[in-house]
């Protein structure tokens, strides 16, 4: 029926103003739903908002390239220290930091799915190798006190906008919504935009049979290294965000079960190659994890249950579902009657 | 002077083999099932973790340190079997490369589960006393517990030797590992092997753990950091290699004890990592 309704209304099709609707929507968030000294809320809408970037990013690598990033953590980390620690040591902005974290997650994403590419590594031999790259790259977080502050870490609040914030009165919390909303924004259109390129094309006969794709002039490693370095470059962009939110930059933040293990949920959750199923999922993983929060102690050992159930029985995501159930419904409709006029 | 030196590195030597032992332990509870199940167990460090909290509270009742030891095996064994017949046969109906990653998923998503449960009813983490003394030989001081480490998983290996090598049901395992449609020929099940390798490397793991608390502290929060240690010797032991595993451990242990003697506690975590990185990197067609 929304199908129906939206094409009627709006005389396009629902594919085309998805988007810029769901966006819309999300940008009305702060004036309705933020309260001034309910700060709880606001962080955790933003929380959903950065765990929904990180799992459109993973969804790209992974979902389309069949290369499973098991340290988006690290990456994120990563991106948030090198911007901390460049911003101080060179006496710029974070701003303009930001990129530089950016560029090396990007180019570290590059270079391990250029090299898995190179030795023809399956999806479960790059999930390792980047398990292990998560975990000695926390190592060194902790370790390297010299640098990264170790356990104790770094404070972290260069991403505002004072200005604005004392002119107008405006909550930091806003302010830092809409600038995440927009990487959200532009990672989200851009995955539209990519999905209907010829890099979407060739990211799917990759997945389908790498071999035939290379037989038909596909350059495999090429498209893989491009997905990775998407993916990760984006995955650096959200750091120094995360890191912002949180108010500084410590290892505990970037930790495999705290990272990585939620993403993955929110995008099998979610659904894998769907365009809003990364958003879908982290609002719901997000507001199940806080609604688990009464049941205290209890928490974890529920959330772990809800993994295995949703694992075994959901694996093809809430957003599929749907789409199938309002397919169902109301499409097969659409078409018989399409089919008699014609 | 010089013989000063070298006794300490007799000492660290012997301290490297000790906690290779563990580690190859830890390692094979991974490669027995993913090389005949396919299935990467993310919770093993959990089992590990459990036995050792079940063998502090049965030691405060039975009073007796071997018993205490024997009954938590046999607990966390019959865990393992549980496991085997509820959430394992799911992910066994599936095939392939869609088994390896609903193996790691519901693994996943098990040892989260556990976990959970485990600092509900024990938080913090213990650490066993062997209560045997230290000796000296030949002007190296060997701590007791690293006597008994070394003298149990020696035991632990020559049985499994044995077991592999010389039983039946040993061999029909190991058949099932070199050719599965072979095996089911020959009248053996895979399903029932998978069921006894997934019991078996979940005792495999309560034995490592208990030995890794004679000179850790073990708990909740060590749970996942022992899976991940398993997984790196399991990867740099080539994952389907029991022999593999083994030689990993203890190349892996004399690395990350001279490295910490030598350079620093945390370069010697990072130098593991990076043997699993290098391992993956040189011999991939190994771990597929």
């Amino acid at each position: 029926m929304i199908h129906a309704l939206l094409t009627r209304v709006g005389g396009t099709d629902w594919e085309t103003i998805r988007l810029p609707l769901v966006l819309g929507l999300l940008a009305l968030v702060p004036p309705v739903v933020f309260r001034e000294g309910a700060t709880y809320v606001s962080r955790l809408i933003i929380l959903a908002a950065i765990f929904a970037t990180l799992a459109m990013a993973l969804n790209i690598v992974f979902g389309h390239t069949d290369q499973l990033f098991l340290f988006v953590g690290a990456l994120t980390g990563i991106g948030a220290y090198t911007t901390a620690i460049s911003a101080e040591a060179l006496g710029v902005s974070p701003w303009v930091t930001l990129f530089i974290g950016a560029l090396l997650t990007g180019a570290i994403g590059s270079l391990v799915c250029y090299v898995a590419a190179r030795l023809q590594f399956t999806v479960i031999l790059i999930a390792i190798l980047t398990l292990a790259l998560q975990f000695a790259v926390i190592e060194f977080f902790v370790g390297a006190r010299d640098i990264t502050g170790g356990s104790t870490g770094l404070i972290f609040s260069g991403l505002g906008f004072e200005s604005l914030q004392e002119g107008f009165g405006i909550h930091e919390h806003v302010i830092l919504y809409y600038l995440v909303l927009a990487l959200l924004g532009a990672t989200f259109a851009f995955y539209e935009w990519l999905r209907n390129s010829t890099y979407g094309l060739a990211f799917d006969a990759i997945r389908q049979d790498e071999v035939a794709a290379e037989s038909i002039g596909v350059d495999v490693v090429r498209y893989k290294v491009l997905a990775g370095f998407t993916s990760a470059f984006i995955i650096g962009l959200v750091g120094p965000l995360y890191a912002q939110l949180e108010g500084f930059v410590i290892p505990g933040l970037f930790e495999f079960q705290v990272i990585d293990v939620l993403v993955l949920i929110i995008l099998i959750v979610g659904g894998m190659r769907t365009l809003l199923g990364p958003l879908v999922g982290a609002g719901l993983v997000i507001w199940i994890d806080e609604g688990l929060a009464s049941t205290g102690e209890w928490r974890t050992v529920i959330f772990g249950a809800l993994l295995i159930f949703l694992f075994l029985y959901f694996r093809q995501g809430v957003v599929p579902f749907a789409d199938r159930i309002l397919n169902d419904r109301f499409r097969t409709r659409e078409r018989i009657a399409t089919w008699r006029e014609s | 002077m010089v013989s000063a030196s070298v006794t300490q590195l007799v000492e660290f030597a012997i301290d490297g083999i000790t906690q290779g032992l563990v580690l190859a332990l830890l390692g094979l509870g991974i490669t027995i099932v993913f090389g005949l199940g396919g299935v990467l167990n993310l919770s093993i460090g959990v089992f590990s973790a459990i036995a050792v909290v079940i063998a502090i509270e049965l030691l405060g009742i039975t009073s007796s340190l071997p018993l205490s030891v024997v009954l938590a095996v046999v607990a966390v064994t019959g865990l393992g079997l549980v496991v085997d017949k509820s959430l394992l046969s799911f992910v066994y109906r599936s095939e392939g490369e869609e088994r390896v990653l609903l193996g790691i998923f519901v693994t996943l998503g098990l040892a989260t589960l556990l976990d959970g449960l485990l600092v509900i009813a024990r938080p913090s983490s213990y650490s066993l006393s062997v209560g045997v003394p230290s000796t000296t030989v030949l002007g190296a001081q060997i701590r007791g517990s690293s006597i008994a480490i070394i003298a149990i998983s020696l035991a632990v290996f020559a049985g499994l030797y044995y077991f592999f090598r010389r039983t039946y049901l040993g061999r029909a395992m190991r058949t099932v590992l070199q050719d599965e449609t072979g095996a089911v020929l020959c009248g053996i099940s895979p399903r029932k092997m998978r069921t006894l390798v997934f019991v078996l490397s979940a005792s495999i793991a309560a034995v490592a753990g208990i030995l890794y608390s004679f000179t850790q502290q073990v708990g909740a929060a060590e749970g996942f950091e022992l899976t991940i240690l398993a997984l790196i010797v399991s990867i740099v032991g080539g994952v389907t290699s029991i022999v593999g595993a083994v030689a990993a451990g203890l190349v892996l242990g004399l690395i990350a004890t001279f490295t910490s003697a030598y350079v620093g506690a945390y370069v010697a975590e990072i130098a593991l990592f990076a043997a699993a990185i290098v391992a993956l990197l040189l011999q991939p067609e190994q771990v597929a």
